[in-house]
């Protein structure tokens, strides 16, 4: 039998960033489970796609990451089915927007809930796997708004700092058991998260970049590859910004 | 083997692993002086929902801390009992 694939459990794969990283990191080689509410045509395909390539694998669970009381449970199915994950990828997410004053308190609650409070917990679980192999790679998907402002987004980008503030702390207390945990920090990427903002919001952002264009989703999925990498087994606590030099 | 002696063995493995001085092992001894810091704790908890199939800090209603070992041992007898029950 040929060598047994790392597992790596993406988190939000269903459409956007989460279904590129999971269709590149299949293509990869490794062994990606997705998990999303529901399996949309698009997973499908990329599961078909996989199939023919003949190379990784691609499977999908169905699960809502809101439902963060059925989580252990989760985690303890998942590693019955596909053995204990060597990579974890927190790119689930939701991107209300508001002026905070009208928000409603249940999207605040929300978004906090999806966006900081599931990962947290899903990667406390998934993180006692990885202490008994002694090896692991987390991988939480930020954001620039979590280090730069935007008017609108206030609570989206503290769900966010919350990450890269999770990422750091949680690099230094499990790095000795040989686990590495980083962010990838993307810029705005064309999906439908960002399909609210208008063609003027757009054009500015491009204008503000240094390279005068967009990050695409290929370019997050290759930041992510790369932390999940042998190559990067001496990168730690880091936050990867792939904004196409929106922030510099 | 008795949960106690599976944790106890558990216990001993983690430390010879983390390079860590165990103290003696008795009911009384309070865990924060055992030799295992936080982190060996973490991996005992997840060794131990491995090995004995539950984990009473998720289970429970409430967050708790066992300050002994006796009391942890405890801790772990009661959800085994639980979950026989159940």
């Amino acid at each position: 039998m040929a060598k047994a694939l790392r597992s790596v459990l993406v988190t939000g794969a269903s459409r956007g960033l989460g279904l590129g990283m999971a269709r590149q990191l299949a293509g990869a080689g490794y062994r990606v489970i997705t998990l999303a509410r529901q399996q949309t045509k698009a997973v499908a395909e990329a599961m078909a796609e996989t199939k023919r390539a003949k190379r990784g694998a691609l499977h999908f669970v169905p699960f809502d990451l809101g439902e963060i009381d059925a989580i252990p449970e989760l985690v303890k199915d998942l590693r019955k089915e596909f053995g204990p994950p060597f990579g974890l990828v927190n790119n689930a997410g939701i991107g209300h927007d508001g002026a905070l004053a009208m928000m409603h308190n249940s999207q605040i609650e929300e978004l906090i809930r999806i966006n900081t409070l599931s990962p947290i917990v899903l990667t406390k679980y998934v993180v006692r796997s990885m202490m008994s192999e002694r090896a692991g790679r987390i991988v939480n998907v930020a954001s620039i708004i979590g280090f730069t402002g935007y008017s609108g987004l206030s609570v989206y980008a503290a769900t966010k700092a919350s990450m890269l503030g999770f990422t750091r702390s949680l690099a230094r207390e499990v790095g000795r058991l040989g686990i590495n945990v980083n962010a990838v920090a993307p810029g705005f990427v064309d999906t439908e998260m960002t399909h609210g903002l208008t063609g003027e919001q757009r054009a500015q952002v491009v204008r503000r970049s240094a390279l005068r264009r967009l990050a695409e989703v290929s370019d997050i999925a290759d930041a992510v590859e790369y932390l999940l990498s042998d190559k990067a087994r001496n990168v730690s606590g880091t936050v990867l910004t792939v904004d196409a030099g929106a922030t510099a | 083997m008795s949960i106690k002696l599976t944790i106890v063995d558990q216990m001993k493995q983690i430390a010879r692993e983390h390079g860590k001085t165990l103290a003696p092992l008795s009911d009384d001894l309070v865990l924060l002086d055992s030799g295992l810091d936080s982190l060996g704790f973490a991996v005992l908890v997840a060794r131990l929902e491995d090995t004995l199939g539950v984990d009473p800090f998720t289970t429970a209603e409430d967050a708790m801390f066992p300050v002994t070992l006796g009391d942890f041992v405890k801790v772990y007898e009661n959800a085994a009992q639980q979950r026989a029950v159940a």
